[in-house]
């Protein structure tokens, strides 16, 4: 921040009248960089004048000067250089890189801070730890990254939305994604834009950037961080910023190609055919006493065929991504162009996606007193959805389950239909489209202008436009008729956000930064949803042609968005600082009682290390302590949630004739969610740089949760939106890097971090629904909140076993007694789905022109619960007709058996699949998620290929190589959710697993 | 150079003005609860809207496909592991099949209580067009469907009158609209079987001192009588059932059609039909959230529906069906049912009642004519009435010459049931029908299916246990 400002001084004074003094002549020169290359627009200024000029595109300057003033000059990511005029009339300046200004530069919210300096706690990704990794979509690049923030991938299908906490959970029902901001453009949630899939996670609003567009991501965290976003930082925010050039940067090309295979991590291992018929008519013939044969059962004879589902649902994906960066500057403008094409195919049939994105960012400095620029990124997308969870269009979960003695095809290779509910997925799959388009552009204008020294007033419009159609279309095979179906939906935002920074140093040693600004946004979302029955043939596709269409929806939600903001930054040489800022945000979104919320936040910072005492200490680079206290909000919570609102539309509709009903209790009191953060950290830097610890502890205090509270069903309601409760979430991070090893041909880096959370639900409203000891409780059909507890438990019956001596199986009752026949008033809190700590490894190696990364990241002590294990063992669900897992198998034949399953005669076989913790599971794992090696070749072989190209580098990815879970977790990923609501994580139905995939390529730069 | 910086900098200050009143913003697609009752469009609408609300899959859907799950004109081959619970009598209270019918019920409720609450305090003189009769008339239409869904549910959550005269629980009866205010009020106690009852009984005989003969569509004084009559029947006040079903007959406005296909499905404004929840393809039994269909989806074998509920081979026995069997002499059964596969890949038969699988928009049946000739012979005989102008045995007849059987020479209750079953089959009936007459739910069922077991009804839902203290739930292990 500091050099930047310097050089915006500088170019200040450069344009003020200078006023001469005696034997002025003309001095000219030539500006390189340490390696002897031109450097264009380069600050050259008298010092103690306002005098000053820029070197041009080739590094040359020519300035008026007297014999004894000194010449300095100043660029940034330079040492700066002070020269006295002498003698000569020529003056050649060779700068040096400052290694330490280069990175000293971090993009916090509404600006940039010197790294050093920040006494926000911030998670800083660089661009050296993300340049490497091949990833799908951004959220990818943080996961393992970032002491704090947790990604857990909902699935590995193609467009799946990972669940992103930044410290935990910090909201019940109002949304617990981070704000994630691109450029400046925070940008609009796309959750309930698009048809449900099954599963509750929707599309992945962070597959509309580019990860190769990527430069650097910041997490902010404490409120020391966030507040200056109010009432959107509650869940934290992730700052992308994207590739920009530098001016008078050489132009470099970089082309980067590569080919990816994919296959699935680990898939259950469930039943063949006649395995299937065997365990059928051997538990018939045990429960009737005499023998039932498969045929008996109608399953058709041992030997007679069946269909492999799982396998014939899966495949080996093979996708294809091209990107190509182009970046440089010239004197006055720099600029960043990327293009992107990716073609994927997901390991699951009918899942692809083609992905075209372009981003164009250009800076430019107009006059010395005005810049303008521009970041612009659309992306085009084209995805295949498939079904996931329970949904029988799932093609995972519905091969998992179809019976393995189903026939796919007939004689003549047609498909042919199941005869059940649960579909013949292949012709699902190939006979139906599922298509998701979107279009996508986000993008700003900015101007900065430096009216006077010290000030910068920068102005910014920004947009995210959003349009998506998905078009389902169900043949006649699959849907009697034919079906189709058609989403348009415009999420249009524009955006303003103006800034006044002054920034100045006092008698050299107080420096003060002061930040205004107004932030206002408009967001309309309009959808129109058709869907169209009754088509003569397959033929005929779209909704026209179909003799019975219907309006499912057509609505729009406006909001606006209002806020005012301001922080102020003081530090005392450097060593001592402090920084508070304050924000007012309105929105339309509240009732007119509450319509505004106020946010702060102080923080203090000191740095020992710059202390004289320390001064000694050798080995200690730096040492920083820092606190910080303040609040923000969150205010995610529908559009109207304040209103008393009747419903129009089918839903009230009888016959023809319009009517209404009632759908949401009015709450005109109802005002934003609260958190307050309290966070101490340390950050330290030892042996010259080799060994860097950061620690934090925090508590966040959310109060006034936004819950939708359920209403007792007397009502009539479901649920109202109120303000109840308080939860706390406190915390531990540590991150560690090391520099282990570190000679000419052989270098080995570690960077480690560790996050630990508590969380819990201090408070509810009085009048929440109690368990039978009285307690507060929100409760859910898997999970229950209760006051004083973790808002996330497991509240299921326990589930014992098979009892080796009767063969009944065996729960627990609600006093811990075994029980046969349980019921719901037998739960208790069995588990949690957050862990005790999670968290990620990096290392990397490099060894001669050899580079190899190893990332991993793990996470201890949460369960899952895997609903469709209620289908998925036992004998009964849905009338026994479904596939199993092969342990059911191992049944209760005879006293002493340890069996999975009990006596087929026994009254708990039915009993057994209950929900239970049977289907909990533990979650541990340790998986290696990223490894990839590389090979650059070396300035010498450059040189032979006529030096054509700066950069050659192959590689090889890999990427969920392996992972160490616990042996329940047999063929069941443990990274999974169904849902991104926080009530619900850690549930799953059948989750497709995460993808494995290969991949190839290289990376040309010239 | 100097005025271009002021003017970009009063340029830049203009964005900082009147920024705040940009944020009164009002809903496009929602009416504000306020502006309901202003206008007469918006009063009929709120009307409507409680219509909208009773072609609930969850209120003429599951309560009926669940009772007959439970009972004996269907073989379960089910697809919900809640819904098997209920089959095999193994229900809990976090059921979630269940949880909807009690969440619909009181949500149609509480809409039906804003109009009944209300619009009598819209004065005429604010409303233009407004008129005291038509608010009588609308409350009225309200009213009876409050009625129909508190007998919905007291039938499926409470043991039925038989089990102890009906001083046992019913449900609880809510008489007000919640506005968004104190929610204890809403935290109430389980009435009697009795005081629901009566309750019902209060509303239909308010309607019928109300509705209109012909109504359309929509509720009309037929509709209570007929409602009522089914009520008196299932607490064996015969003289009161046999009365009210007979004045439905005599009164003109029904009759026995003779083509069975012409009354379900589309057939709303059959002769045949008292009260139906229409629907259609543009407004079907459709939630916001996801489809709510039952009757189309689970009475239909794939790839249509879901093929869960085919006839049982009692029922099938009931019809005369043998094994190898595709037509039998009852046109009830050659007119409307298909031979298909269940869900379980065997061969067997569905019914044709809710053909539509195209747009899942059949109509779900409530009230018809041959309903009314089933109660008035039935409590004709079990009172030793003679209300009306036929014997039990000539009633009975009437309906088996439209089936194409021949005549009985005699009949008892046995055989009126039997034919009440092979006419109702498929259509929320039968459950009631055993349980009443004091019979057990499966041929040769155990004590689980017997009249006044545990589990022959719903526990109240967990939801409803967890948000309200002065309930009480049923006994047994839920």
């Amino acid at each position: 921040m500091r050099s930047k400002i310097t050089l915006m001084l500088a170019s200040l004074m450069m344009l003020c009248v200078n006023f001469s003094f005696g034997q002025e002549k003309t001095i000219s020169g030539n500006v390189t960089d340490q390696n002897g290359l031109p450097l264009p627009g380069v600050a050259v200024v008298i010092v103690g004048t306002t005098t000053g000029t820029q070197t041009d595109f080739d590094g040359n300057y020519t300035i008026s000067a007297s014999e004894g003033q000194v010449l300095r000059f100043s660029y940034l990511g330079q040492r700066t250089v002070d020269r006295t005029v002498g003698a000569s009339d020529v003056l050649n300046v060779q700068m040096q890189e400052d290694a330490e200004a280069l990175e000293e530069v971090v993009v916090v919210g509404y600006g940039n801070q010197e790294e050093k300096k920040i006494i926000q706690n911030v998670g800083i990704v660089k661009q050296e730890a993300i340049e490497n990794l091949q990833v799908v979509s951004a959220d990818q690049l943080l996961q393992g990254q970032s002491a704090g923030t947790q990604i857990v991938n909902s699935s590995g299908v193609l467009g799946a939305a990972a669940v992103i906490r930044v410290r935990g959970v910090n909201s019940i029902n109002s949304g617990s994604q981070p704000l994630i901001v691109i450029d400046g453009v925070p940008i609009t949630d796309t959750a309930g834009n698009t048809l449900n899939q099954g599963g509750n996670t929707g599309i992945n609003p962070l597959s509309y950037v580019n990860p190769n567009d990527i430069e650097s991501l910041t997490v902010l965290k404490d409120a020391g961080a966030t507040s200056i976003y109010g009432a959107r930082g509650a869940n934290g925010v992730i700052l992308i910023t994207t590739k920009r050039g530098r001016k008078g940067e050489k132009t470099t090309v970089t082309l980067d190609v590569n080919t990816q295979f994919t296959q699935s991590t680990d898939v259950p291992d469930i039943l063949t055919a006649d395995e299937f018929r065997q365990f059928k008519s051997e538990v018939a013939t045990i429960q009737n006493g005499a023998t039932v044969t498969p045929e008996d059962l109608g399953l058709g004879a041992i030997g007679s065929g069946g269909t492999d589902w799982l396998s014939g649902v899966q495949r080996t994906g093979v996708s294809q991504n091209y990107n190509l960066g182009v970046r440089g500057g010239s004197e006055k403008t720099s600029f960043f162009f990327g293009l992107d094409y990716q073609d994927r195919e997901g390991f699951i049939i009918g899942n692809d996606q083609q992905r075209a994105g372009a981003r164009i960012n250009i800076d430019t400095q107009v006059t010395d007193w005005l810049k303008a620029g521009m970041n612009l990124g659309i992306t085009n997308n084209r995805l295949n959805r498939i079904g996931v969870e329970n949904n029988i269009n799932a093609p995972f979960t519905t091969a998992f389950l179809q019976s393995p003695v189903v026939p796919a095809f007939d004689d003549d290779g047609n498909f042919v239909q199941s005869g059940s509910f649960i579909p013949n997925i292949f012709a699902r799959v190939a006979l139906d489209t599922r298509e998701l388009k979107t279009f996508r552009v986000i993008g700003n204008a900015f101007t900065e202008v430096t009216p006077f020294p010290g000030f910068t007033w920068r102005s910014e419009f920004g947009m995210d436009k959003l349009t998506l159609e998905e078009f389902v279309r169900n043949a006649d095979f699959n849907s009697p008729g034919g079906a189709a179906q058609q989403i348009f939906v415009n999420e249009d935002r524009w955006l303003t956000n103006q800034t006044l920074n002054y920034a100045n140093t006092f008698n050299d040693d107080h420096n003060l930064t002061v930040l205004v600004g107004l932030n206002y946004e408009e967001t309309l979302r309009t959808r129109s949803n058709v869907a169209s029955t009754g088509f003569l043939t397959d033929d005929l596709r779209n909704l026209g042609s179909g003799s019975t269409p219907t309006v499912l929806n057509g609505d729009r939600f406006p909001s606006r968005y209002y806020g005012l903001f301001s922080r102020v930054s003081y530090d005392y040489k450097g060593k001592y600082l402090v920084e508070g800022s304050v924000r007012r945000d309105g929105s339309s979104r509240f009732g007119a009682n509450n319509r505004f919320g106020y946010f702060w936040s102080a923080a203090a910072g000191w740095i020992i290390s710059e202390e004289s005492f320390l001064e000694d200490v050798s080995f200690l680079d730096y040492l920083s302590l820092r606190a910080s206290i303040g609040t923000v909000g969150n205010d995610r919570l529908g559009t109207f949630p304040s209103l008393g609102l009747f419903n129009a539309g089918p839903i009230g509709d009888y016959n023809g004739q319009s009517g209404v009903v009632p759908d949401q209790p009015e709450n005109p009191d109802l005002k934003w969610e609260e958190s307050e953060t309290l966070d101490i950290g340390i950050k330290s830097t030892w042996l010259n740089g080799r060994i860097n610890f950061n620690a934090s502890y925090f508590k966040k205090t959310t109060s006034d949760l936004l819950l939708n509270q359920t209403l007792p069903p007397l009502t009539g309601f479901v649920s109202i939106s109120r303000n109840i409760g308080e939860l706390e979430n406190t915390g531990l991070e540590f991150e560690l890097s090391t520099i282990n090893v570190s000679s000419e041909n052989f270098e080995w880096r570690t960077s480690f971090n560790l996050t630990t959370i508590d969380n819990k639900v201090t408070r509810l409203n009085e009048d929440a629904a109690t368990d039978a000891q009285g307690r507060r409780i929100i409760d859910g059909p898997i999970q229950r909140a209760i006051e004083g507890e973790p808002l996330n438990n497991f509240f299921l019956i326990r589930y014992v076993g098979v009892n080796p001596q009767t063969g009944d199986a065996e729960w627990l009752d609600v006093d811990g007694n075994i029980t046969t026949n349980p019921g719901s008033a037998d739960r208790v809190v069995t588990g949690s789905p957050i862990p005790d700590f999670s968290g990620g490894m990096t290392n990397t190696f490099k060894i001669f022109d050899f580079d190899l990364s190893v990332l991993m990241n793990y996470s201890y002590g949460n369960d899952v619960v895997i609903d469709g294990l209620r289908f998925a063992d036992g004998n009964d669900a849905i009338g026994g007709i479904v596939n199993i897992r092969r342990q059911n198998l191992n049944f209760w034949r005879q006293p002493g058996d340890n069996a999975f399953l009990p006596s087929p005669t026994s009254s708990t076989f039915n009993l057994f699949n209950q929900r239970s913790t049977q289907q909990q599971l533990d979650a541990s794992y340790l998986r290696v998620k990223n490894v990839t090696l590389g090979y650059s070749l070396p300035e010498k072989a450059l040189e032979r290929l006529g030096n054509i190209f700066s950069g050659v580098r192959f590689y090889a990815t890999a990427t969920n190589l392996f992972t160490i879970k616990a042996d329940e977790m047999d063929g069941i990923d443990p990274e999974v959710t169904d849902d991104i609501d926080p009530l619900f994580q850690g549930e799953s139905f059948f989750t497709a697993p995460q993808a494995q995939t290969y991949s190839f390529g290289a990376r040309l730069t010239f | 150079m100097k005025t271009i910086k002021v003017l970009a900098l009063i340029l830049g200050l203009g964005v900082f003005i009147s920024c705040e009143d940009q944020l009164n913003v009002v809903p496009e697609d929602n009416v504000a609860s306020n502006t309901v009752f202003g206008s007469l469009a918006t009063i009929n609408g709120a009307a409507v809207g409680v219509y909208s609300l009773n072609q609930s899959g969850d209120l003429n859907g599951n309560p009926q496909l669940m009772g007959d799950f439970m009972a004996d004109d269907v073989n379960f081959v089910g697809s919900f592991p809640s819904l098997q619970e209920i089959d095999q009598f193994e229900t809990l209270a976090t059921n979630a099949s269940i949880d909807n019918i009690w969440f619909d019920g009181y949500q149609l409720i509480g809409a039906a209580n804003n109009v009944i609450v209300n619009l009598p305090e819209v004065s005429v003189d604010d409303v233009t067009g407004l008129t005291e009769a038509t608010k009588a008339q609308l409350v009225a239409e309200c009213k009876f469907l409050r009625a129909l869904t508190y007998f919905t549910m007291v039938n499926v959550f409470a043991q039925p009158f038989q089990f102890s005269g009906g001083s046992n629980l019913g449900v609880p009866i809510v008489t007000q609209p919640f506005a968004g205010g104190d929610i204890t009020e809403f935290q109430l106690e389980r009435s009697t079987v009795n005081e629901v009852h009566a309750f019902i009984e209060q509303d239909l005989l308010d309607a019928i001192a109300v509705l209109p003969e012909d109504n359309g569509v929509r509720a009309e004084a037929g509709s209570a009588r007929a409602l009522l009559a089914r009520l008196y029947l299932y607490r064996e006040q015969f003289n009161d059932a046999a009365n009210f079903a007979n004045q439905v007959i005599t009164s003109g406005e029904y009759s026995l059609v003779d083509n069975y296909n012409s009354f379900y499905n589309d057939g709303e404004t059959s002769a045949e039909n008292i009260f139906v929840a229409v629907n259609t393809p543009s407004d079907g039994p459709q939630e916001e959230t996801g489809s709510d269909e039952v009757y189309v989806t689970f009475y239909n074998p794939a790839p249509g529906g879901r093929g869960d509920a085919p006839f049982s081979a009692d029922l099938l026995a009931d019809f005369g069906f043998a094994v190898g069997d595709t037509i039998t002499d009852d046109r009830r059964f050659d007119d409307l049912s298909q031979p298909a596969t269940d869900a379980g890949g065997n061969a067997t038969f569905f019914t044709l009642k809710y053909p539509d699988v195209v747009n899942n928009a059949s109509n779900g049946p409530i009230l018809r004519i041959t309903e009314m000739y089933l109660i008035r012979a039935e409590a004709n005989l079990r009172g030793g009435l003679s209300v009306g102008p036929n014997t039990p045995l000539a009633d009975i007849n009437l309906l088996r010459t439209r089936a194409g059987l021949p005549d009985l020479l005699s009949v008892d209750l046995d055989g009126i049931l039997t034919e009440r079953r092979k006419e109702l089959c498929f259509e929320g009936h039968r459950r009631m029908d055993l349980l009443r007459n004091n019979r057990n739910l499966r041929p040769g069922g155990g004590a689980v299916s017997a009249p006044g077991a545990n589990k022959v009804i719903f526990p109240i839902v967990d939801n409803e246990i967890v948000n309200n203290p002065n309930i009480t739930q049923n006994p047994g292990n839920f």
